[in-house]
C-alpha cells in the first residue's frame, strides 16, 4: 500500500516536500480543480513523487455539456502532463434548487441510480479516462444503499470507486451501513481515502467527516480487519487533512498506518537494490 | 410547530432545510434529521462570522439577530449562495435596524467585498484569473486572485484607486480579469442571486 498526502493549496507545500523527503508518503494527491490557473508544467515539476488527482468542483452530477466540455479540457492538460495513478471525483449534491449546499448533500441511492449512471458515463466520455468516485460520509439511512449502488456503478459504467474508508466509519456510526457490505467495493477499489472525523456538537450525535483530527480508533480497526482486502499491487490510500494541520500529528498518522500496511513494494524493491 | 411526519430517511429529503433555520424547527430535535440539518446550517453560520468576525460586534456573540432574519430573507429571495454570500449580508444589513452602525465604520464593507473575492478565487471554476469587487458605499476596489502557483494561495488585494471607477448602478458590481492583470475596466456587472 503506497501512502500519500492530500495537497489542496499551497500553503502545505514545504510539509509535503518534508513528508516526502523523510519517506513518510510515497506519492501526492493535488486537489487539481484549485490548480487550474497554475502551469501544468510547474505543477508537474512541484513534486518528485507520483501524482493523483481528485476532482472537488466538476459538478459532473449538476453541470450543463459545454461547462463540462471545458472543465475536462482544462483536466485533460494536467493528465496528459502528470500522468496521474488516477483521476477522481465525487458523487454529491452541490445544489438544490440552484442554491449551493455549503455542507454538501448525499444523493438518494434508490431513486437516482438511472440518471448519476448516465452522468457517470457522459462524464468518463467527456475526460475521456476512467474515473474513480468517492463514497459520501453518510448521515441519513438512505446510506445504507451506498455499497450496493457502487457495486453496481462499476460494474455498468466502468468507473472505478475512490474508497474512502473513514467515510465508511462515518456511515456505519450514522445509519449502520455494515462494513461487510462494502466487501466487494473494497476488493474491486485500488485507491483509498482515510482521515480523522469528529462528532456533532448538539446530541444524537452523529460522526462528521472534518479531516482535523487523528484516526480515530474504530477507523484503524477497520483497516486491520480488511487489510488483505485493501491492499493490492497499485494500491493508494490517501491520508486527508484540511484544518489543524500538524506535522507530528500526521507523521503519527502515518506510521500507524504503514506499520498496518508495512512498507510499499516499489519500496522494499528499492532497499532490495540497494543493500 | 412539529410536525413528526416529515420525510427523512435520505438525505435528499432534507434538501430544502438545510438552508433554512425555519425549516429546521420543525423538525424533533431528538432525531438525527434535526442534527444533520444543523450541522449544515452551522456551516453557513461559520463560513460567514469565522470569516467576517467584526460582524458579531453588530449582533452579538452568538450571531443570530443577523443569522436568522438574513436567512429567512435569503430564502424568500432565493439567493443561490455563490462567492457573493457575504455581499448579499451586507446588503441585508444596509436595509435592517444595523444600518447605521453598519456605515459608521466601513471595517463592515472592506471585511465583506475581501471574504467574496477571496470566496470567488477558491470555488470559481470559469477560466478567468481574477475578481474585482466595486461597492457603491466607498470608491475601494477588492481584487481576488486565483491560485497561480504552486506555492501560493488565492491572494486578495485592496486598492485605492488614484481616479476612482463609475460606482456600480447596485450597491454592489464586479468584472472578472481573463489575466493576472488589472488592466482594463469592461464595466459593472451585477450580482446574480
Ligand atoms: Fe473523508
Ligand atoms: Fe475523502
Amino acid at each position: 500500500m503506497r501512502l500519500g498526502f492530500n495537497f489542496t493549496l499551497g500553503d502545505t507545500y514545504d510539509m509535503v516536500q518534508r513528508l516526502l523527503a523523510e519517506r513518510h508518503i510515497d506519492y501526492c494527491e493535488f486537489l487539481i480543480d484549485n490548480f487550474f490557473c497554475v502551469d501544468p508544467e510547474e505543477l508537474s515539476k512541484a513534486f518528485d513523487c507520483p501524482i493523483g488527482l481528485h476532482i472537488m468542483y466538476s459538478k459532473f452530477l449538476e453541470a450543463d455539456r459545454p461547462t463540462l466540455v471545458d472543465f475536462a479540457a482544462r483536466l485533460r492538460d494536467y493528465i496528459d502532463v502528470l500522468n496521474p495513478m488516477y483521476v477522481s471525483d465525487h458523487i454529491l449534491r452541490f445544489t438544490h434548487e440552484g442554491r449551493a449546499f455549503f455542507h454538501l448533500g448525499e444523493i438518494d441511492y434508490s431513486t437516482e441510480y438511472e440518471s448519476v449512471r448516465d452522468r457517470v458515463l457522459a462524464w468518463q466520455e467527456i475526460v475521456g479516462q476512467r474515473i474513480h468516485f468517492e463514497n459520501y460520509p453518510s448521515i441519513m439511512d438512505g446510506g445504507r444503499e451506498a455499497p450496493a449502488f457502487f457495486e453496481r456503478l462499476m460494474k455498468e459504467t466502468g468507473a472505478g470507486v475512490l474508497f474512502d474508508a473513514s467515510n465508511a466509519v462515518c456511515a456505519h456510526r450514522n445509519c449502520g451501513t455494515p462494513f461487510e457490505a462494502w466487501r466487494n467495493v473494497i476488493a474491486e477499489a485500488r485507491h483509498f481515502h482515510v482521515a480523522g472525523y469528529r462528532h456533532s456538537l448538539v446530541e444524537p450525535f452523529i460522526s462528521l467527516d472534518t479531516h482535523a483530527e487523528a484516526l480515530a480508533p474504530d477507523t484503524l480497526a477497520f483497516l486491520r480487519d480488511f487489510r488483505s482486502v485493501f491492499d493490492k499491487p497499485g494500491a493508494t490510500m490517501t491520508y486527508e487533512r484540511d484544518d489543524r494541520i500538524e506535522f507530528d500529528d500526521i507523521v503519527a498518522d502515518l506510521k500507524l498506518l504503514r506499520e498496518l500496511f508495512g512498507q510499499p513494494e516499489e519500496r522494499r524493491h528499492d532497499l532490495a537494490l540497494s543493500a | 410547530m412539529i410536525l413528526l411526519s416529515l420525510p427523512s430517511r435520505t438525505d435528499r429529503d432534507l434538501y430544502p432545510a438545510l438552508m433554512s433555520p425555519e425549516l429546521n424547527a420543525k423538525y424533533p430535535t431528538d432525531q438525527k434529521a434535526f442534527v444533520r440539518i444543523d450541522v449544515s446550517l452551522r456551516m453557513y453560520w461559520h463560513t460567514l462570522f469565522d470569516i467576517c468576525p467584526e460582524l458579531l460586534e453588530l449582533s452579538g456573540l452568538d450571531g443570530m439577530s443577523i443569522f436568522r432574519p438574513f436567512m429567512a430573507w435569503a430564502g424568500e429571495k432565493k439567493l443561490a449562495f455563490d462567492w457573493s454570500y457575504y455581499l448579499w449580508v451586507y446588503a441585508w444589513l444596509r436595509q435592517s435596524p444595523f444600518k447605521e452602525r453598519l456605515l459608521a465604520d466601513d471595517k463592515y464593507l472592506r471585511s465583506v467585498m475581501a471574504a467574496s473575492a477571496a470566496r470567488w478565487a477558491i470555488l470559481d471554476r470559469g477560466r478567468d484569473c481574477g475578481i474585482v469587487i466595486g461597492c457603491a458605499d466607498t470608491t475601494n476596489l477588492v481584487i481576488g486572485w486565483k491560485c497561480r502557483s504552486v506555492r501560493l494561495g488565492r491572494e486578495i488585494e485592496l486598492i485605492e484607486p488614484e481616479e476612482p471607477l463609475p460606482a456600480p448602478p447596485d450597491i454592489f458590481g464586479y468584472f472578472t480579469l481573463q489575466s493576472f492583470e488589472l488592466d482594463l475596466f469592461p464595466g459593472w456587472q451585477s450580482l446574480a442571486r
